[in-house]
């Protein structure tokens, strides 16, 4: 038999995907192209790797040759994927590869020099540190005057940095600890704010620890499925690979999908259910409402596990103060708790009948009646997935809660299959924002700087003298827009992000903050971003591959890569510019005499010998990296430290978890070394043993036996369930701005497209952002399909084509734009209301009007 | 050469459709699995954006639950050499 090349790779491609969904061919002559570790035929060598996007946390099998990025391939020993990939993690090795990749800093400077109103010129990282350092000095020094003898929870700050989920767990580390160790600032808040910040609220109200309780075990343990506000098949398509899997094998396994509008995820639903925004308030009420009235709830775990408590109401929506909505709100921002007993729960949740529901929602009596009798079945597993649709929302912390009280009422929580879980944007939006605590309130695991034991405890790891922390929290994202336009924040570092996309309401905050004269930003990106090209100094960035790295992803799981290749030109990694760019301070420049005194041993040092040369960061020497191959690998942060700080950090940072005197226990993690052998593991990792379900016997190491359940980050181990009304969105539809504006994202691309638009293939599916509608409503403003249509909102107007056919169906009265689109920039249209309590912004609620451009 | 390898998701009562209209696909050759409802797909282009581009297709045919890729393989080498006799 003759066999081509052709032939050869097509039998290996075909065989790797029949392997992966567990099909059967008999023709095939099984090839095994690539091996975990170690090199094939090819001279190709094939090492695991982190996808570098969503947060599902797939492995994938990079192939490199000749210092390049070649192949890519599904990890087929990943518990996360078993070998699949999606068409995002299929390009991954071209990410690196766009053409505009930047190589040098770049200043704006006019005559020579640094000036605001110049144009970006190449300079070298030394000039360009010098004029950052320039500018955060003057800073830093009116900071020092202006908290001279003042408390640390009054201290105030003008510096600031904008991270990243897409840090690397170390990166987060360094990054806290220049900022609130070092600059003695919180003005820290990472993009993970935009996407996460009301799942993480939820959670601490509800279990007093951050992150879901179950994992993606459950995606095969479920009998049923109920999607909230999130379009898996796009946004998460190997989750909904294993989700559809399960539901075309297991007998009776049901899918219910929740949205807004018609989304690919309606194709395998059994029962789509398309509600008016808002209104999913009214939907999880009712549903308690069900269980309550039918008595299915279940007696025997709400008496042992579970607190009831109602939550202020009538709060507001996160604008300035001045605004009329606020000055109306009677407890704007407020989420206080206070305890109720059952029957007022059941009061409180009684009004919303299912008649009242549907008519709120929109959505039929019987589909509802269908979704609430799925919940009440004491025989059926569920596990409910949600993501933006439920984040992004001006009550976002409430109905995260709401659906945790549904499983709650029912026990149906903690348990293989039955599974409240909150899916993760980014691929370390948990690993690195939230478990390190990259937050303007946080410190690394779980810890705030609020708290004055916690902010102890972080001086005493960190070696600093007491009272360095600053104990008031600092500005969240939404906020730094706002004070820079006000001049209150001066010098701001925004790394491993695209904001000035990113956020809402670009017009009115984002773009009048960074421009202003007072004001000297720094964006870090391997590509001209729109942000990167609204910023005074630009710094390249080797990115994912380029450098070793940690991600943590949705279901607790952390994973390691090492270095593949070296980054372009001048490029150097988030880490390394961090670390360097505290050498460029003494510490007489960033604390008052009086804490220096305190520590006089720090008294004519840098602020890089304070953090990184500690003797804890500092304690790895130079190795060889090599995997179990024996294939070496680059480490460049070391080789330019003279440590191996990614190893340094890590442990430093393990010292806040997983150490004898830790102060919150449950995120205890794995040493270093563990991780770059395994497909990452599942905190708690007790004994090197992960975990999959958390707060329950058997499976939880941290519940002793005969306790069952016991949610241990609440003082007396029970949940609460929390009773929250429905309250109207900040903007509706009203005459004159008739539609609902919804923003998101579309499966190509990767957010704000800054790595996926270069992709040809990537950009050339999906060229251009597109505004779905429904065909009645297009008709009736003369439209017609293809055609251009401007979108107006009271903040600003874009163009773009319309879609009445593609893969999003809305209702009548709903618009979604897509918002990758770096030319179609929709932020200029969303409204920066957010929610009052996790102060995450609400894109996918404002009124717009639709008409021929 | 360009080749990659995908599962495609269908339900196994319209699989055997979906499989013929993804045979209509240039490139495009079905290996089997409408049993169970998991088409393994092989795509074969002369350049990328070819196979992205039907790649992306696949989504819009009726009955497609899900499209992951598994495999990629990108060399210069003529797709025509003998390897085996």
């Amino acid at each position: 038999m003759k066999l081509t090349r052709r032939d050869f790779v097509k039998s290996n491609a075909a065989a790797a995907a029949a392997v992966a969904a567990g099909v059967s061919l008999p023709a095939i002559q099984v090839a095994n192209a690539a091996t975990a570790d170690g090199m094939d035929a090819d001279g190709i060598r094939w090492d695991k790797i982190a996808c570098r996007f969503c947060g599902t946390g797939c492995s994938v099998l990079v192939g490199t040759k000749g210092g390049k990025m070649v192949a890519s391939q599904g990890d087929p020993d990943a518990p996360v994927n078993k070998g699949l990939n999606c068409i995002k993690g299929y390009f991954l090795p071209k990410i690196l590869y766009g053409e505009d990749r930047l190589t040098q800093p770049l200043l704006r400077k006019k005559g020579g020099k640094f000036a605001k109103d110049g144009k970006f010129e190449p300079v070298s990282w030394d000039e360009a540190f010098d004029v950052m350092a320039e500018h955060w000095k003057v800073a830093l020094k009116k900071d020092m005057e202006k908290n001279a003898g003042q408390p640390v929870d009054k201290m105030t700050s003008s510096v600031g940095m904008f991270g990243s989920g897409q840090w690397t767990v170390w990166e987060g580390y360094a990054a806290s600890k220049l900022m609130k160790a070092g600059f003695r600032s919180n003005n820290l808040d990472p993009n993970a704010r935009h996407c996460m910040a009301s799942a993480v609220g939820a959670f601490m109200r509800a279990f007093g620890i951050d992150e879901p309780m179950g994992c993606y075990d459950d995606l095969e343990h479920a009998d049923a499925f109920v999607l909230w506000g999130a379009n898996m098949a796009e946004m998460h398509p190997i989750l909904w690979s294993r989700l559809t899997d399960t539901r075309l094998t297991k007998k009776d396994c049901e899918v219910h999908v929740l949205s807004t509008y018609e989304h690919r995820c309606f194709e395998l639903a059994d029962n789509g259910m398309v509600f008016h925004p808002q209104s999913d308030l009214a939907i999880a009420n009712y549903i308690a409402n069900y269980i309550i009235q039918n008595k299915a709830y279940n007696q025997d775990f709400i008496g042992k596990h579970v607190n009831f408590t109602q939550t202020a109401t009538d709060i507001g929506y996160g604008l300035r103060p001045d605004h009329p909505l606020e000055k109306a709100a009677k407890n704007a921002g407020k989420g206080a708790l206070s305890k109720i007993s059952f029957e007022e729960y059941a009061a409180s949740v009684a009004p919303y009948t299912l008649e009242k529901a549907a008519e709120m929602s929109g959505v039929p009596a019987k589909d509802l009646e269908r979704l609430a009798k799925l919940y009440a079945d004491p025989n059926k597993k569920v596990t409910s997935y949600w993501t933006m649709g439920m984040n992004q929302h001006t009550r976002g912390v409430w109905i995260n809660g709401l659906v945790y009280n549904i499983h709650l009422l029912m026990g149906k929580i903690s348990e293989p299959g039955n599974s409240p879980f909150s899916l993760t944007g980014q691929p370390s939006a948990c690993g690195t924002a939230r478990e390190v605590g990259t937050f303007c309130h946080r410190l690394p695991a779980d810890l705030v700087v609020a708290n004055p034991a916690h902010r102890k405890f972080s001086e005493q790891v960190w070696k600093l003298p007491e009272g360095t922390l600053n104990g008031k929290v600092g500005y969240h994202a939404v906020l730094m827009h706002r004070m820079l336009k006000d001049s209150k924040m001066n010098t701001f570092w925004v790394m491993c992000n695209n904001n000035m996309q990113a956020a809402a309401n670009l017009n009115e905050e984002s773009y009048p903050g960074w421009r202003n004269p007072a004001n000297f930003i720094t964006v870090s990106d391997p590509y001209p971003t729109v942000s990167a090209m609204a910023a005074d100094l630009i710094l390249p960035t080797a990115m994912w591959a380029e450098k070793e790295g940690a991600y943590g992803n949705a279901e607790r799981r952390t994973q390691f890569w090492r270095q593949q290749v070296k980054a372009p030109g001048e490029s150097k990694s988030d880490l390394w510019q961090l670390m360097e760019f505290a050498k460029r301070f003494n510490m007489e420049e960033v604390w008052p005499a009086e804490l220096l005194d305190k520590a006089p041993e720090y008294k004519g040092k840098t602020l890089f010998d304070i953090l990184y040369t500690n003797d804890q960061v500092n304690k790895f020497a130079v190795q060889e990296v090599k995997d179990s191959q024996g294939n070496v690998y680059d480490n460049d942060e070391m080789a330019d430290f003279g440590f191996y700080p990614q190893k340094g950090l890590f442990e430093e940072y393990r010292m806040f978890n997983s150490a004898d005197n830790i102060i919150k226990k449950g995120h205890e993690m794995a040493p270093f070394d563990a991780y770059h052998t395994a497909r990452g593991l599942r905190w708690p990792v007790i004994d090197g043993k992960e975990t999959l379900w958390r707060f329950r016997e058997g499976y939880d190491p941290h519940v002793a036996k005969g306790e069952g359940v016991k949610f241990y980050g609440k003082p007396d181990g029970k949940a609460n369930i929390i009773s929250a009304p429905f309250e109207p969105a900040a903007e509706s539809p009203d005459k004159e701005f008739d539609l609902w504006l919804c923003t998101g994202r579309v499966l190509e691309h990767w957010h704000s497209g800054s790595m996926t638009n270069r992709v040809p293939e990537l950009h050339r599916a999906v060229p251009d952002a597109v505004v779905f509608m429904h065909r009645n409503d297009a008709k009736k403003r003369k439209l017609r399909d293809g055609q251009m249509a401007k979108l107006q909102t009271r903040r600003g107007e874009l163009v773009a084509r319309v879609e009445t056919r593609g893969r999003n169906r809305p209702p009548e009265g709903l618009v979604f734009i897509p918002w990758f689109d770096a030319s179609r920039l929709v932020n200029k249209l969303t409204l920066d209301a957010t929610d009052p309590l996790s102060k995450e912004t609400d894109y996918k609620k404002c009124a717009v009007k639709v008409i021929k451009a | 050469m360009n080749i990659c390898s995908a599962i495609v998701h269908a339900k196994p009562e319209v699989a055997g459709i979906v499989q013929a209209s993804l045979e209509e696909f240039a490139g495009v050759q079905v290996h089997g699995g409408a049993e169970q409802g998991k088409l393994i797909v092989t795509l074969e282009g002369e350049g990328d954006d070819a196979l992205a581009d039907t790649m992306a297709k696949f989504n819009d045919v009726s009955g497609v639950i899900n499209t992951v890729m598994i495999y990629h393989y990108c060399g210069d080498e003529p797709a025509d050499m003998e390897v085996m006799k």
